[in-house]
């Protein structure tokens, strides 16, 4: 199962190219014009963004490297345990919705550490593969439009998220259980 | 709401480094992660143009059109009152990549997906329910295959590496529905 999706993933990217070209060529569109012209409108997306993605990342390393981050883990561990997470998981969770590669590198430090094969190795890898980065995505998204009232957005991504991570831990005490 | 979060994750930070005495290494910290914000759009960038340029192409040859009325039925529930084809191919765009494990192209299907619906919205400066509804499903958007997570797995000596897809799979289905449920609850209570 695992190498038919591992398959599709693979083609994705040449496929997509692949039948949007082929179809362009087919409709007589002139291709090469129009992706020139979609092309101008990429980059000044790319552009538009820039400036809510350095605001990102400087919130983000702020609260990392000055320690303020490690302690609001401490703080955090405790009332997680309570709802039957594992304290070892405390940073990973804190981490996930701001920093994708971050948590990523957590993730490898925790399975190296308590064996891949291990209950918080495998809540770790699941809890990471279940989510996105919520912050992130909501700096940078709404970063690219008019909006100032962002509404329910981040309420709706991090309710969605903490039933994720309850859900990712309940899933796996059922599923290593048999 | 984005004007209190981002002061406070800066100000609790120079709090927390004056306080245990890290400032030079702190202030140092933050001005790379300028830099690397510059890095990562310039990255960015130039795939950006790449699918921007492919959609176009998408676009004019009515790949898109078809497409999009292949999948009406889930989008008239997650976005009622959509009804630009273009915009819902890209939403569609968007949610594919991402399962598909394409990552940064799916970051541009949806940065023009906002665009799109921000247009649509008027440059409101309040967000749109398709938005929030948009970003609540993206957000918990998964891969079918967390290739980098499964690689980590077997690189530390993991017996079945892709045992966690399923669990994954599972949890971010969860993690999606109650993120629906929360936009949905909104929109009601709104209207």
């Amino acid at each position: 199962m695992t190498d038919v999706f591992g398959l599709i993933s693979l083609c994705f990217i040449p496929g997509m190219i692949t039948i949007i070209i082929g179809h362009g060529m087919w409709k007589r569109v002139a291709v090469y014009d129009s992706f020139i012209e979609g092309a101008k409108t990429g980059i000044e997306t790319a552009i538009t963004i820039l400036p809510f993605i350095i605001a990102i990342f400087i919130g983000i390393e702020a609260m990392v490297s000055s320690g303020a981050m490690e302690y609001l883990e401490n703080f955090l561990g405790p009332v997680l345990e309570k709802l039957g997470i594992p304290k070892e998981l405390t940073s990973l969770i804190l981490l996930r919705p701001v920093s994708g590669s971050g948590s990523l590198a957590l993730v490898e430090r925790i399975v190296t550490a308590y064996g891949a094969d291990s209950f918080l190795g495998n809540a770790a890898s699941v809890m990471v593969g279940s989510c996105e980065t919520v912050f992130y995505v909501i700096a940078v998204y709404f970063g690219a439009t008019a909006v100032k009232k962002i509404r329910h957005s981040l309420l709706a991504g991090l309710i969605g998220y903490g039933a994720g991570v309850m859900a990712s831990v309940w899933i796996l005490k059922v599923s290593m259980k048999g | 709401m984005m004007n209190y979060i981002w002061a406070g994750m800066l100000i609790t930070g120079i709090a927390f480094a004056t306080y245990r005495g890290v400032l030079s290494a702190f202030s140092e910290s933050l001005m790379e992660s300028c830099t690397d914000g510059v890095y990562f759009v310039i990255g960015l960038a130039g795939i950006m143009a790449v699918w921007s340029g492919l959609m176009n192409i998408a676009k004019d040859s009515g790949l898109i059109d078809a497409f999009a009325r292949l999948v009406r039925p889930v989008i008239r529930f997650l976005f009622p009152k959509e009804r630009n084809r273009e915009t819902i191919a890209m939403i569609l765009m968007s949610f594919s990549a991402n399962i598909f494990g394409a990552g940064n192209s799916a970051t541009i299907f949806a940065l023009k997906s906002m665009v799109m619906l921000d247009e649509e919205n008027g440059r409101s400066p309040v967000a749109s329910d398709a938005m929030c509804m948009f970003l609540a499903v993206n957000m918990s958007m998964i891969q079918i295959v967390p290739v980098t997570i499964v690689k980590i797995r077997s690189d530390a000596g993991s017996e079945d590496p892709g045992s966690i897809i399923i669990p994954s799979i599972l949890a971010g289905f969860a993690s999606m529905i109650v993120s629906i449920a929360v936009c949905k609850f909104y929109e009601r209570k709104q209207a």
